[in-house]
């Protein structure tokens, strides 16, 4: 990071202040997290992209660390070494750095470390209601730093979970599909596989072999492919067992076997991926395109009505909230709602605020039950830089 | 920017064409072979300071030895005007490539695979859409990531995403990268290789869509070296012996 000026140090800290009273003032408690993190945590929960931008080191003892590349996480593992069972609700407040490489090359509008003003809402039961909250208490400290245009964009990851599993499908699909989301030409690529007349998955595996797996049980397939192995003089190598590698070759028969997904079903993913507009357009939308695919599908729409409605009764004009399926699909964690805040001034790809809902993200750095959780940070130079009218 | 040549490489004099060549092994005797058949023939007694070398009858060019990788990293930062490395290192160094170095001339020596291979024991697994969703059963079965052992973290990264595969850790390899799944320190590799032969010794295979790069020894050419009209034309007339010295394929 290139060094700061005392005036843009003293506005930075004066705008921190102004955010993290109205934080305070929502009952949210101000943490300061560490700055070093230890590497495996992040790398497990993060999405890959953010991994790849992740600062790791080894300390003099050997232990793999990293430089928080955000403070969702950090709060997260504060929340449970203080909550070891997980079973309270909690709202947290922070201001600090984070720490992300640039691959293209740092610079004034992405450069390698910079500072978030956040919150999370931890173990509110009532999803809608703290995610309706999350979204207000966003905007409302964003209007005590000073007046800008801005925009709202959000999605809702938890249509897709819930239309997926509505749809009749294989089940092994279903996982290929979901773990795909993340990356739409990957899903794209996976959706046309489960469609094909003959999806290729025994493409370049041992034809002989495979013929005599035919009608196998797993206990016998085991068996076959050990014989295979000394037959062939082939040594088996590293930590899979034969049984791991039989079972891998008969779900591979099981999905040349499978028939295909019906067109109607991608047809339904894709128009439903397409769906976007003002945020009560949408949800019409939504309920035309999903609304009775299923009872999962009628609960995430019926969700999605409810949270508009609480939100226009707080006061956010939802007329000028963009509703994008597609929207979210690049932050992994997230499990529900997600937003951002934009400005015309910075443009669309570079949001000056986001966040959303992570209900996985505690289980997986350790607690031991799912924990609702809902947050969203700052990007606080982005927004010193807007409402200076990008003076700074 | 400045027109004035960076902070000068021991034994470099300023205003000259720098140009590095692999200091070691094969590619360092090819490139020599190659220069020399250019009418670019390096000196070989006078002026030892350093590790600077001199083509004879030539003193618009001061030649380095450096290693293969270091090249790279020398071309990004503009601190020589040409090097002979392989187009692995450069596409592993230099995240945008092809803004930072210009691939001036392929060499026609130094063919290598960057290749994905895997155990010849995973029968499950023939190509990169197997090995997507054998990742993630190996993830949920054995508690961990798949672990990727190679020196290319970036190549890896890079084409494991363009495949859809995500539930991997590299771990970084800086030699005997084919021993790594027979001694445990990993589960698969991707690496270098000319015949696959060494692979298949280790008791490997390569992935039938898992070739990432089909790497040669290039002529690479910074963008980022500042140069004068002299350094140009020299560059210039090199690139042209070169290029004419090259045997015609076929």
């Amino acid at each position: 990071m290139s060094a700061e000026t005392a005036r843009d140090f003293e506005a930075l800290e004066r705008q921190a202040a102004l955010i993290m009273s109205v934080l305070i003032g929502a009952g949210c408690e101000a943490v300061a997290p560490a700055i070093i993190q230890p590497a495996d945590v992040f790398l497990d929960v993060i999405g890959e992209d953010l991994r790849a931008r992740t600062y790791m080191f080894t300390d003099p003892e050997g232990e793999e660390l990293c430089l928080r590349p955000d403070l969702t996480v950090p709060t997260c593992r504060l929340y449970l070494q203080r909550h070891p069972a997980a079973d309270v609700a909690r709202r947290y407040c922070y201001n600090g750095s984070v720490f992300r490489f640039q691959p293209v090359g740092a610079g004034a509008a992405r450069p390698n470390e910079f500072r978030q003003a956040g919150f999370e809402l931890l173990g509110e039961t009532d999803a809608e209601a703290a995610e309706t909250e999350a979204l207000v208490l966003v905007i409302k400290a964003l209007d005590a730093s000073g007046r800008f245009d801005y925009r709202m964009r959000m999605g809702d990851l938890g249509l897709f979970q819930a239309l997926l599993a509505d749809l009749e499908m294989p089940e092994r699909g279903r996982q290929r599909l979901r773990a795909q989301f993340w990356r739409p030409e990957a899903f794209r690529a996976a959706l046309a596989r489960l469609t094909a007349a003959s999806p290729g998955s025994l493409i370049g595996l041992p034809t002989d072999l495979i013929a005599s797996l035919d009608t196998a049980d797993a206990a016998t397939a085991e068996t076959i492919v050990s014989e295979f192995m000394l037959r062939k003089g082939i040594d088996l190598i590293g930590a899979r067992s034969v049984s791991e590698i039989a079972a891998g070759l008969l779900a591979a028969v099981e999905d040349s076997r499978a028939e295909p997904i019906p067109q109607a079903t991608a047809r339904h993913i894709e128009g439903y991926l397409r769906i976007a507009g003002p945020a009560p357009v949408a949800a019409e939308a939504l309920n035309r395109a999903i609304g009775s695919a299923g009872p999962r599908s009628a609960k995430a729409v019926a969700a999605f009505a409810r949270r508009l409605t609480l939100l226009a009764a707080a006061g956010i004009d939802t007329n000028a909230l963009t509703f994008a399926a597609e929207f979210g699909r690049t932050l992994e964690y997230y499990t529900g709602f997600v937003f951002d805040i934009v400005s015309p001034k910075l443009g669309d790809r570079t949001p000056i605020a986001g966040g959303g809902r992570y209900d996985k993200l505690l289980r997986s750095v350790g607690a031991v039950r799912d924990v609702p959780a809902v947050g969203s940070a700052i990007h606080t130079e982005r927004l010193l830089s807007v409402v200076n009218g990008g003076a700074s | 920017m400045s027109n004035q040549l960076p902070a000068s490489l021991p034994g470099t004099r300023p205003g000259k064409l720098l140009l590095a060549i692999p200091s070691k092994g094969r590619l360092m005797e090819e490139t020599v072979a190659a220069l020399s058949r250019a009418g670019l023939t390096l000196r070989t007694s006078g002026n030892e300071r350093g590790y600077r070398r001199e083509f004879a009858g030539e003193d618009d060019i001061d030649v380095l030895f450096v290693s293969a990788s270091e090249i790279a990293r020398q071309l990004k930062a503009g601190r020589v005007h040409l090097g002979v490395t392989g187009e692995d290192l450069i596409r592993e160094e230099i995240l945008n490539a092809d803004e930072r170095v210009d691939m001036a001339l392929k060499l026609g020596f130094g063919h290598a695979d960057v290749v994905v291979a895997v155990p010849q024991s995973w029968l499950d697994v023939a190509s990169m859409a197997n090995l997507q969703e054998m990742a993630r059963t190996f993830h949920r079965r054995h508690g961990r990531r798949l672990r990727v052992a190679t020196k290319y973290l970036h190549l890896t990264r890079t084409f494991f995403r363009e495949n859809g595969v995500t539930d991997y850790l590299s771990v970084e390899s800086l030699g005997a990268t084919e021993g790594t799944p027979a001694s445990g320190t990993a589960d698969m590799i991707v690496d270098i290789t000319s015949t696959g032969s060494t692979l298949r010794a280790n008791g490997l295979k390569i992935l039938s869509d898992g070739v990432i790069l089909k790497s040669e020894a290039n002529l690479v050419a910074s963008r980022a070296a500042p140069r004068n009209a002299t350094i140009s034309a020299v560059e210039t007339r090199v690139l042209a012996q070169l290029r004419n010295a090259i045997p015609v394929k076929g």
